[in-house]
């Protein structure tokens, strides 16, 4: 132990004594390994804000079904239960699907398309209450500016029918829950339970709704036009496109443009990784050769510790100790060069982003990653480098000069 | 002072018999012989010759860091133990051969050998603290001998080669070793300080009943030192591409 600590600190006493030389290292080692963070840092953060902006929006992993179809209950839950569907609910007819909307502070009365939405509705932002029942419903932003109500607000909802004759008006009474921000869905828009579309079906194919006391002849049996429906990801678009496809239901979904951001991320993920691993041979030999080279012109004061009674074992932590100095202080610097070129970057290119977004960008993980390879790559060098000095005999490096 | 072996009472400390070095390169062979070779504690060496003969083999295979090619007795003897060097090297039991160096030896080299980030004192003290042991002012007062004072705090960069020599004695004699060996310590030095130096080693060695065992070429300068010269000499095969030196004593 006693003699560990001492190659310890007679290695560090000669890393810092050749102070010149040991920046070099330092130097050669940031030189390759600075560059390649950058490179890294611009592939993350380039295609990781594109991917991010994709998984965000919800619109990107909308199926949608074109035309009207005829679609049972039964199936709709089957599809709810597959694991890459996040979403699903039924649609009825979308001529039913409207609803006249009332306010106490607006003048004018809105129509407004009924959407069907329930628990997990990707378009309602988390923290939205749901709709439930048939008064509880959420409005799009447009929609609860026109009523100039918010959260908490009562409406009034009106539809009408021609039923045996007559021209028939019911009314609804509503409570706005939540609001859907604009970026998320910009048309005028209500967003009401499963069981509201059906009751706004039913009232006008002149059925009853006894729930809301609206008379009629007795419902048959119920088949949805449409659904709405999301992916759990946009990985598992085309999948689910695909499948929809082969029962013969065209879909519309925003495949292509995920296959393109897709594309674009093995592009660039193969460009890196052949950049990255002719860096990495280069920085591996580059560290290699310095420090076989630094072991070869030591040979001579690590034979002097060896004749004054140093262990063998102990010769070799000598190269390893410096090794390590060399790829701590290495990856200090290249992370220093990487922080302010993506600093300069992202200040570069800060018009044209959002707020948040950067494109040069890396993860606390990355700077381990990089520390890890760096680490491993010069003990291993070192190790090799040290058991050839250790190996030779202690003599032999005495009288050279 | 030299000590005649067949009065001696106490055993020797090296005990050497049949000990071969043979090197070969680009078909210019070198084997260098001991048939029987015994050092006793307290005995000053001389072994004189020109370079290339085989001094520095043998000093280094006496330094327990050259391995012989054949021995048939290769035996240290100190504190009452006896040491099998011979077995050791065969069971390639080099960390036991480092601690016998760490504790027993000093080496001198031709030229100074000191590790050019320490400075003087730590180049001094260096042989003292792998062995653990505390300031008990050995460093300074050997520095004050060896005129060394006013450096302690330099680096070897900044001394004389003769200075360097002085340092190279100083850490080999600061964890007063059993014995020092020395190999040329002063061929670097012009001869008018190599006289001085080599004085002044012997006279410390001296006063610290250490054994020595220094090598040179020029015998002129070191015989009024009262040395026990070695014999050797060396035979050249007819084509020059084989020596041999044969050394006992």
């Amino acid at each position: 132990m006693r003699q560990w600590m001492q190659t310890f600190a007679l290695a560090t006493r000669d890393y810092f004594h050749e102070w010149q030389i040991s920046v070099c290292f330092v130097l050669a080692l940031a030189a390759v390994l600075g560059p390649m963070m950058v490179l890294f840092g611009l592939k993350f953060g380039i295609v990781g804000s594109m991917i991010d902006e994709l998984r965000e929006d919800p619109a990107k992993r909308e199926i949608r079904p074109v035309g009207s179809g005829r679609y049972d209950g039964a199936w709709i839950e089957r599809l709810a239960r597959r694991r890459d569907v996040a979403f699903v609910v039924p649609r009825v007819r979308s001529i039913a699907a409207t609803l006249e909307v009332a306010s106490d502070r607006a003048a004018r009365i809105l129509p407004l398309e009924v959407i069907p939405s329930a628990e997990g509705d990707p378009l309602l932002p988390p923290g939205t209450a749901v709709p439930e029942g048939f008064d509880r419903v959420v409005l799009s932003a447009s929609a609860a500016r026109k009523l100039q109500v918010g959260v908490g607000d009562g409406l009034t909802g009106s539809l009408v029918r021609r039923y045996q004759g007559r021209k028939e008006r019911v009314h609804l009474p509503l409570t706005v829950v939540g609001v859907v921000p604009a970026r998320v869905f910009g048309r005028d828009a209500l967003f009401a339970s499963v069981a509201l579309n059906e009751a706004l079906e039913d009232f006008r194919d002149g059925h009853a709704v006894p729930a809301l006391g609206w008379e009629g002849s007795p419902p048959g049996r119920r088949t949805y036009t449409g659904f709405r429906l999301y992916a759990r990801s946009i990985y598992d678009v085309a999948g689910l496109e695909a499948a929809f496809e082969r029962r013969g239901i065209e879909v519309r979904t925003q495949s292509a443009d995920i296959a393109t951001v897709q594309r674009m991320d093995q592009t660039l993920s193969a460009i890196y990784w052949a950049i990255a691993l002719i860096g990495l041979a280069g920085f591996s030999l580059s560290l290699g050769a310095s420090l076989w080279a630094n072991v070869d012109r030591k040979r001579r004061e690590l034979s002097v510790l060896r004749l004054v009674g140093f262990r063998t074992g102990d010769i070799v932590w000598f190269p390893l100790v410096q090794s390590l100095y060399t790829a701590l202080l290495g990856w200090a610097l290249a992370v220093a060069i990487y922080r302010a070129a993506a600093w300069g970057i992202n200040l570069m290119l800060a018009p044209q982003l959002d707020a948040a977004q950067q494109v040069c960008r890396l993860l606390p993980e990355h700077y381990a990653v990089a520390l890890g390879l760096t680490l491993g790559a010069s003990v291993l060098a070192a190790i090799l480098a040290g058991l050839r000095a250790a190996r030779v005999e202690p003599s032999e490096g005495l009288r050279e000069l | 002072m030299s000590h005649a072996p067949a009065t001696e009472p106490a055993p020797p400390i090296y005990e050497l018999k049949n000990v071969v070095k043979t090197r070969a390169s680009e078909g210019y062979g070198f084997r260098l012989r001991v048939p029987s070779l015994r050092i006793h504690p307290g005995e000053k060496i001389a072994l004189i010759g020109e370079s290339g003969c085989g001094k520095s083999t043998l000093l280094d295979m006496l330094a327990f860091v050259l391995q012989p090619t054949r021995c048939e007795r290769f035996v240290f003897r100190v504190d009452e133990t006896d040491q099998d060097i011979a077995g050791a090297w065969k069971r390639r039991r080099q960390n036991r051969l480092a601690a016998l160096r760490r504790r027993h030896l000093g080496y001198v080299m031709q030229t100074g050998g000191l590790l050019p980030y320490l400075t003087v004192r730590e180049n001094i003290d260096l042989s003292r603290r792998i062995l653990g042991m505390k300031d008990d002012g050995t460093v300074d007062k050997l520095a004050r001998e060896l005129g060394l004072d006013r450096h302690l705090k330099k680096y070897p960069a900044d001394l004389s080669t003769g200075e360097r020599q002085r340092v190279a004695i100083g850490r080999a004699l600061a964890h007063r070793p059993a014995i020092v060996i020395a190999d040329e310590p002063t061929a670097s030095v012009d001869p008018f300080a190599a006289e001085r130096i080599m004085a002044l080693f012997m006279e410390m060695v001296e006063e610290r009943n250490i054994t020595v065992i220094v090598a040179s070429h020029a015998w002129r300068h070191i015989k009024q030192l009262g040395l026990r010269r070695l014999a050797h000499h060396t035979r050249r095969s007819k084509d020059g591409r084989m020596a041999e030196t044969v050394v006992s004593g």
